[in-house]
């Protein structure tokens, strides 16, 4: 018999609306045709899902494996890809506890608490993801660098000889990934705290429950899916990323920037190994996080209902708002050193704390540039159509996945998440090597050199973070609510329209939002696979500062920067309209 | 849901709009976006039906991509890159066979014996220093001399696996210690005294640049030509000397990629670019330094007339380096980088 949910739920300690499933509800055709359904509905996706994320994957593994184990023998004895894998994993682990120490609180501050500042606080608090891989690296530099801004100035406090740190190694890599990827908790945190319903902590407390017991056993529990999908993220990122190793690389070797190096030592093999390793080590810790993730699993059936504690202590009330403003600092320092360099005139910044000269050029020269709209006009292009593909397959993948049972959800619940761990690197060789002409036996078709590559390759990087976001989304549903609309006598679009859309629109946005933002300034994958007719805006940041045009570079990072928060408010409008005119289960 | 599928449909049209109907140029290059706009232009000029689209990369990066793209070129036109890498190109089949028309004007070692590729700049591999942080009477003066303990950690170099520059000047110390003793450790020693004095590999040359204007470290290896350009550009406090002992002069070249869509358009591009008169643009405003030995001496700037008078060249085995060269990166990658400072 087909049960709507097998895993076991475990009963809170307090009352909570938990609606328990009733099955045989429905009558055995109408199972029937939900589950022809729900296969009709999974097919075509995993095979969209096989043939774009899996297959070229399969190329690489393949090409390990073109000449003989030769490739792998080398990789095996090979001290620097053996410190390159230690660091790799010192890196994750280190970014993801980094992450998730500052995503967590920021967001429980943000979300249960009024104090004057919050909203200041809590509208820049996902900025560190407007500021495009590259971009934000070399911001970083600038700012905590040898000669960096900040640097300098603890320097001429402290009067020190010679700079007090320097911004290389494990850690820089870390600190850069703690600022950047925090966001993904925070925004995942953020998303589940929402549909919490804080009555449920009141009922708690009226209970007699103590501030710690309600965390443990009540707020904590049911954030578990949207904590452990952002750590996931956290790691998988982390485990890829390329942008920051590559400039304060110098002294250490991290896998994705090890493979590059074999690529371009005319080592394809063994870069298809270290490909290989990376993916393999990637898609071990999906799994384990996702038993992990599996293992709790609390429902909400409603949306959540929140109420803001009113800080009222002394001196919570005078430390939370300075903290709010140390964190906005903190938090909008890169952007504004990114703006300051772009009117920083080219060279004439050596031994001093700030620039000292300042320039219009920069921009003068950008807005003369014939070329200047072409990037920017392909970059919003292709993250248009990327975002579009994404939303219609992660959708119905993160539905498949959350609210229906058949063979091969497993399969496709991995599909979903392993681009993530792939990167980004990996995916575009992969591509590269697969798409690069018409065989239709083979199933290639000739994508590179083609418009089309790097809205795939887009494409593909979005896919987890629109259907984790939107799988959590859809968890904190209950999936009675379906059942209860079948059982009303709606159909099955009406259910989706009415029932499962609303549910997963914080999600759908959220991730959406990412994805769209993550591709407009996408970088790694872009450098490898553009052409000049499809060239981004990354690409064209990266050709300013080949051409030493490091304030022009910066003109074009802070038009970037513009663009994606645009998107960013695009996005936040549609919502508030959407929930406006909202359905009558969402409200 | 309408108004995003209105968005896409907009987008979809905009993408679509990019089609000119013109003949597309396709040039791989990393010679940087200021010298290539400038042929772009002017060679558009000479014919309006022609879009030349250049596409600005490293010189080992042109390499990778053209062997990724074999199956499907989507370049015309190669232009620079050491010759070492067009040599491994040439042996890998990627390069199409042409012969301009001042082929007789430059030599032997600046081009193809099969016409696969030819040279178009020189390029001198300097010791350049901050002049900020160093006299120039304390600055190194030949090879050896950055090797001197009182240079631990204030030297910064490209990281030589990415950069042509780089490779060229790590190949020319190896074969210049393997004629000399008869085997690479030595060669091997040297490189890693020099990992103990560099404090920083960085990845690309921008961030070099910053690193050396700002002191980050004091002294670099690097090539001339970008040197002379950092100091017209951006009046950073840069100088540099050529090792006394002798230098690797790079041959930068030009080539035709095998299987370009627009063959002869990509000759006509090949000799508008090598022309006396252009190379003659490429050496003054771009600090080049003309491979073709029939441009008038007087014609050139004054510090190519130096450069050429004071220079000694290092002379390098090429076909050694085209055997060799990868595989002494990659020893160097996997037992020298950040060893020498635990010995």
């Amino acid at each position: 018999m087909h049960t709507p949910n097998k895993t076991p739920r475990k009963t809170l300690r307090f009352p909570v609306p938990v609606i328990d499933p009733i099955a045989g509800s429905r009558g055995p055709s109408a199972i029937r045709s939900l589950q022809s359904r729900t296969l009709l509905l999974a097919a075509p996706v995993i095979a969209i899902l096989a043939w774009t994320v899996v297959y070229p994957n399969i190329s690489v593994i393949v090409g390990s494996l073109a000449d003989g184990a030769r490739a792998w023998k080398e990789f095996f004895a090979s001290p620097a890809d053996r410190e390159a894998v230690v660091s790799t994993l010192i890196v994750s682990v280190g970014s993801v506890i980094a992450a998730t120490l500052i995503g967590v609180p920021l967001a429980f501050l943000l979300a249960r608490f009024e104090f004057r500042g919050r909203r200041t606080l809590s509208a820049i608090a996902t900025l560190p993801a407007a500021l495009p891989p590259l971009v934000g690296v070399v911001a970083f530099m600038f700012l905590y660098g040898e000669s960096g801004v900040v640097t300098r100035i603890v320097q001429h406090a402290l009067g020190l000889e010679r700079a007090p740190w320097s911004l290389t190694g494990l850690w820089a890599i870390v600190f850069v990934h703690a600022y950047t990827m925090y966001v993904y908790v925070f925004l995942f945190v953020s998303a589940g705290l929402e549909r919490i319903d804080t009555t449920l902590d009141e009922a708690a407390e009226g209970l007699g429950a103590s501030r710690a017991v309600r965390l443990r056993r009540v707020t904590l529990p049911l954030l578990t899916p949207s904590i452990g999908g952002a750590m996931l993220l956290v790691f998988m990122s982390a485990l890829g990323s390329f942008s920051a190793p590559y400039v304060f690389g110098g002294g250490i070797r991290v896998l994705s920037t090890q493979i590059v190096a074999s690529k371009l030592n005319g080592n394809l093999g063994l870069a298809y190994v270290e490909t290989t390793v990376l993916a393999l080590a990637a898609i071990v810790g999906l799994v384990v996080l996702r038993r992990f993730e599996r293992r709790r699993s609390y429902a909400m059936s409603g949306k959540g209902r929140q109420t803001r504690v009113v800080v009222t202590s002394p001196l919570a009330r005078a430390l939370l708002p300075a903290l709010a403003i140390a964190t906005v600092a903190v938090l909008l320092l890169p952007h504004a050193m990114v703006v300051l360099v772009s009117f920083a005139r080219d060279g004439a910044w050596t031994t001093q704390v700030l620039p000292p000269e300042y320039t219009l050029d920069n921009f003068r020269r950008m807005a003369t540039d014939p070329a200047l709209w072409v990037p920017i006009r392909n970059s919003v292009t292709m993250a248009l159509i990327a975002t579009a593909a994404n939303v219609v397959v992660c959708f119905v993948a993160a539905y498949l996945i959350v609210l229906r049972r058949f063979p091969g959800r497993r399969l496709l619940e991995l599909l979903v998440a392993i681009p993530w761990a792939i990167p980004a690197t990996a995916i575009a060789i992969g591509l590269a090597s697969t798409f690069n002409r018409n065989d239709p036996l083979t199933l290639r078709v000739l994508l590179v050199g083609t418009f089309w590559i790097l809205p795939l390759a887009y494409f593909i990087r979005g896919i987890p973070l629109v259907a984790t976001a939107v799988e959590g989304s859809l968890k904190q549903m209950d999936p009675s609510l379906e059942d209860a609309a079948h059982g009303l006598g709606g159909s099955w679009l009406m259910a989706v329209r009415r029932v499962i859309l609303p549910a997963a629109r914080p999600g759908l946005i959220a991730g959406a939002l990412l994805a769209a933002v993550t591709a407009v300034g996408e970088f790694v994958a872009s450098i490898v696979l553009y052409t000049h007719a499809n060239r981004p805006i990354a690409v064209e940041i990266l050709a300013q500062l080949r051409s030493l045009a490091f304030g022009t570079a910066a003109a074009y990072s802070v038009l970037l920067i513009g663009l994606v928060l645009t998107i960013t408010l695009l996005a936040r409008w549609t919502e508030g309209r959407m929930a406006r005119s909202g359905s009558p289960v969402g409200a | 849901m309408i108004r995003p599928l209105a968005l896409l449909s907009v987008a979809l049209l905009l993408a679509c709009g990019g089609d000119s109907g013109k003949n597309v140029l396709t040039v791989y290059s990393p010679h940087g976006k200021d010298l290539l706009q400038h042929y772009e232009l002017a060679f558009e000029r000479t014919d309006s039906t022609v879009d030349v689209q250049w596409v600005d990369m490293g010189s080992q990066e042109v390499l990778d991509r053209l062997r990724a793209e074999a199956a499907n070129p989507q370049a015309d036109v190669w232009f620079g890159a050491p010759a070492e890498i067009f040599e491994r190109a040439a042996k890998e089949g990627l390069l199409e066979p042409h012969r301009p028309t001042w082929a007789a004007s430059v030599p032997d070692e600046a081009r193809d014996p099969q016409d696969l590729w030819y040279g178009t700049y020189l390029t001198p591999e300097v010791i350049a220093y901050n002049s900020d942080a160093v006299t120039d009477a304390e600055a190194p003066k030949d090879w050896d001399d950055v090797l001197d303990p009182k240079w631990r950690d204030r030297i910064i170099i490209r990281d030589p696996i990415a950069s042509g520059t780089m490779r060229a000047i790590f190949g020319a110390i190896i074969a210049r210690e393997l004629a000399r003793t008869g085997s690479t450790r030595a060669g091997y020693d040297w490189l890693l005294r020099l990992d103990a004095n560099t404090k920083e590999y960085t990845l690309n040359p921008t961030i070099l640049f910053q690193k050396l204007g700002r002191q980050e470290g004091a002294v670099t290896l690097y090539n001339m030509p970008d040197m002379a350009m950092l100091q017209v550009r951006t009046k950073m406090p840069v100088k540099w000397v050529v090792p006394t002992s002798g230098t690797p002069v790079l041959v930068e070249g030009i080539a035709i990629v095998k299987g370009a869509r627009h063959p002869e358009l990509a000759k006509r591009f090949y000799e508008f670019v090598t022309t006396s008169e252009a190379l003659r643009a490429a050496a003054n405003d771009f600090l080049r330094i003309p491979a073709r030995t029939d441009v008038p001496a007087d014609s050139l700037p004054a510090w190519i007339r130096e450069a050429k008078e004071t220079m000694k060249t290092m002379a390098v085995d090429r076909q050694l380096l085209a055997d060799s060269l990868d595989v002494w990166m990659r020893y160097w990658d996997a037992n020298i980088r950040n060893r020498g400072k635990r010995s």
